[in-house]
């Protein structure tokens, strides 16, 4: 595992102890997939935060909030003396979901509620085209969420508008196989007119290159990439123990997981 | 109203280029040259109220001033969530003009009645309602909030005051008379009916078509005894909330003509139901005569 995945889980880690809240195993299945956004495709700053053509990224899988945190950390946004001293706190501005009224900047949606992330992107990405903004969106969703059928309105509406401005990322970390079947995504979403790609999304060089691909596809289609994901992944206890589905590390976990982290 | 409405947004759509408009398949026709020339703007999308609401907030978000037009009902209780989540918790705009307003859709049911409308939305806060009693005031109320900033609930009613078509503002209430025996709270398309009862009586008359925000001020400045008479045209009781908090303290006897607090299983004419609920002149006079 790169450094930097190492450097965003040990942060999330800490900021799920110091809040003693935090679903960390969705969190790690995301993590690769937000750095790779940030890092190599959006066009974001902390400078051009409120930059009308900035990109756009929505969080729609809520519950991964704190993967968010540690990835505007390394960007600069944010700072983790910060963050640390109030998460959670009674009036803090960062929380376990996240409120964009409380934000200049750095802050895109308000989530927690599933099946919102995707119709709001899908909205953004629709205004864009309106204003004729080259502003790209990306939106974050698990695949849980597909559960909703607001999830599958937006895809209607994405693929009949064909916001070929919008990509959509599924943390596919088959959360949702221990209740139902959603089959094959890549098929269902293409039914839709995404353009699809299925990827390693723990694998950032895959991604990178993915994304970059499907920018570059300028043909009408809204573009859909599912990363193929593990919950907990980076840690071996984490992946193993379903409890770490929504705990937080006491002192004694934090050491432990942190070890983890770095060995992976 | 619904013609008023549509022509407002045919003119909005032409000249307003930061404004969308999104009907969940009704009043095509009305606007059918909107719809033709300003496709990217302007859409029937099709009936999914939910996700439509999430897709208008985005919108919100980029700074445009959507507006939906759908069924009440649909808009307002299939969406519930997404009215809090989208709009009132990230404080985005959005306008949203529903027919049907209590039982106007009277041969259809109770899918399509929304008599609880105004209690929904004044649950979350944030949220504006409005029900004009005639075209006018619908223009008139629409005009000065569509860019407020809030999401803002036009209640359209099929059948509109045409003897009573006073001017509105926005948030506020009109004293259409004063009097010394009781006031009367009149709401939206209930004021001929009221009218008929209390022209030239010693009763004050104050009419509302904002109930959310309420004006306490008009109701707190214009109640002089502790009688009030509420003629509402949606369930009974909307406004007790607003009427205690305007006059604190005061130990107030409120009778009320509404539609009670149940399910509507009978279908018929629109003048029909209002009969068999007691929304008409008669059982105004009756409430009102408890008073003076």
């Amino acid at each position: 595992m790169q450094e930097i995945s190492k450097t965003l889980r040990k942060e999330a880690l800490y900021l799920s102890h110091k809040c003693q809240d935090g679903n960390l195993q969705s969190v790690f299945s995301c993590l690769d997939i937000v750095w790779t956004l940030y890092d190599k495709m959006m066009n974001w700053s902390p400078e051009k935060a409120l930059d009308d053509d900035r990109d756009f990224f929505i969080i729609s899988k809520g519950q991964a909030t704190l993967a968010l945190y540690p990835v505007l950390i390394e960007k600069k946004m944010f700072t983790m003396k910060e963050i640390e001293s109030e998460i959670g706190t009674f009036n803090s501005r960062y929380c376990i979901q996240t409120d964009l009224t409380k934000f200049q900047g750095g802050i895109e949606n308000n989530a927690g509620s599933l099946g919102h992330g995707l119709p709001f992107a899908v909205g953004i990405a629709k205004a864009n085209k309106i204003k004729n903004s080259p502003s790209q969106v990306y939106v974050l969703c698990g695949d849980g969420e597909f559960c909703q059928g607001t999830m599958w309105e937006a895809c209607i509406f994405a693929g009949s508008k064909q916001l070929d401005n919008m990509c959509l990322i599924i943390d596919d970390n088959d959360s949702v196989g221990a209740m139902v079947s959603l089959g094959d995504m890549c098929q269902k979403l293409a039914a839709f007119g995404f353009d699809t790609r299925s990827v390693d999304g723990h694998n950032m060089y895959e991604l990178e290159k993915t994304f970059i691909e499907l920018k570059e596809l300028k043909n009408g289609k809204p573009k859909a990439v599912i990363a193929h994901t593990v919950r907990g992944y980076g840690s071996k206890t984490m992946t193993d123990h379903e409890i770490w589905f929504h705990k937080a590390p006491n002192e004694e976990e934090l050491e432990l997981l942190t070890k983890e982290v770095e060995a992976f | 109203m619904r013609r008023a409405f549509l022509g407002r947004v045919a003119e909005m759509i032409r000249n307003e280029p930061d404004t969308t408009f999104f009907t969940v398949d009704i009043g095509m026709w009305a606007i059918r040259d909107v719809l033709k020339y300003y496709p990217d703007r302007c859409t029937n999308v099709g009936i999914y109220e939910d996700g439509m609401f999430s897709i208008a907030a985005g919108m919100a978000r980029r700074g445009l001033v959507p507006t939906i037009f759908g069924i009440q009902p649909y808009l307002i209780e299939r969406t519930l969530e997404q009215i809090k989540m989208d709009f009132a918790y990230q404080k985005l705009g959005v306008n949203v003009v529903g027919t049907g307003a209590a039982i106007d859709y009277s041969r259809y049911g109770y899918s399509h009645y929304c008599a609880e409308d105004v209690q929904l939305i004044k649950m979350i806060p944030g949220c504006e309602f409005v029900a004009p009693g005639s075209a006018k005031q619908f223009l008139q109320l629409f005009n000065e909030s569509y860019r407020d900033g809030h999401p803002t609930f036009f209640r359209v009613s099929d059948h509109p005051n045409t003897k009573y078509d006073v001017d509105v503002t926005f948030g506020k209430a009109n004293i259409i008379q004063q009097g010394n025996k009781t006031t009367v709270i009149v709401v939206s398309v209930m004021l001929d009916e009221v009218m008929k009862v209390c022209e030239g009586k010693d009763v004050t008359v104050l009419y509302y078509t904002t109930l959310e925000p309420f004006d306490r001020e008009a109701l707190a400045n214009n109640c002089p005894t502790d009688k009030i008479l509420v003629v509402e045209p949606e369930y009974e009781g909307s406004l007790l909330y607003d009427i205690h908090a305007s006059l604190p303290g005061r130990a107030l006897q409120i009778e009320h003509v509404g539609f009670p607090h149940e399910i509507f299983r009978n279908y018929g004419t629109y003048e029909e139901k209002m009969e068999h609920y007691g929304l008409t002149a008669k059982n105004t006079r009756e409430m009102l005569n408890k008073f003076i």
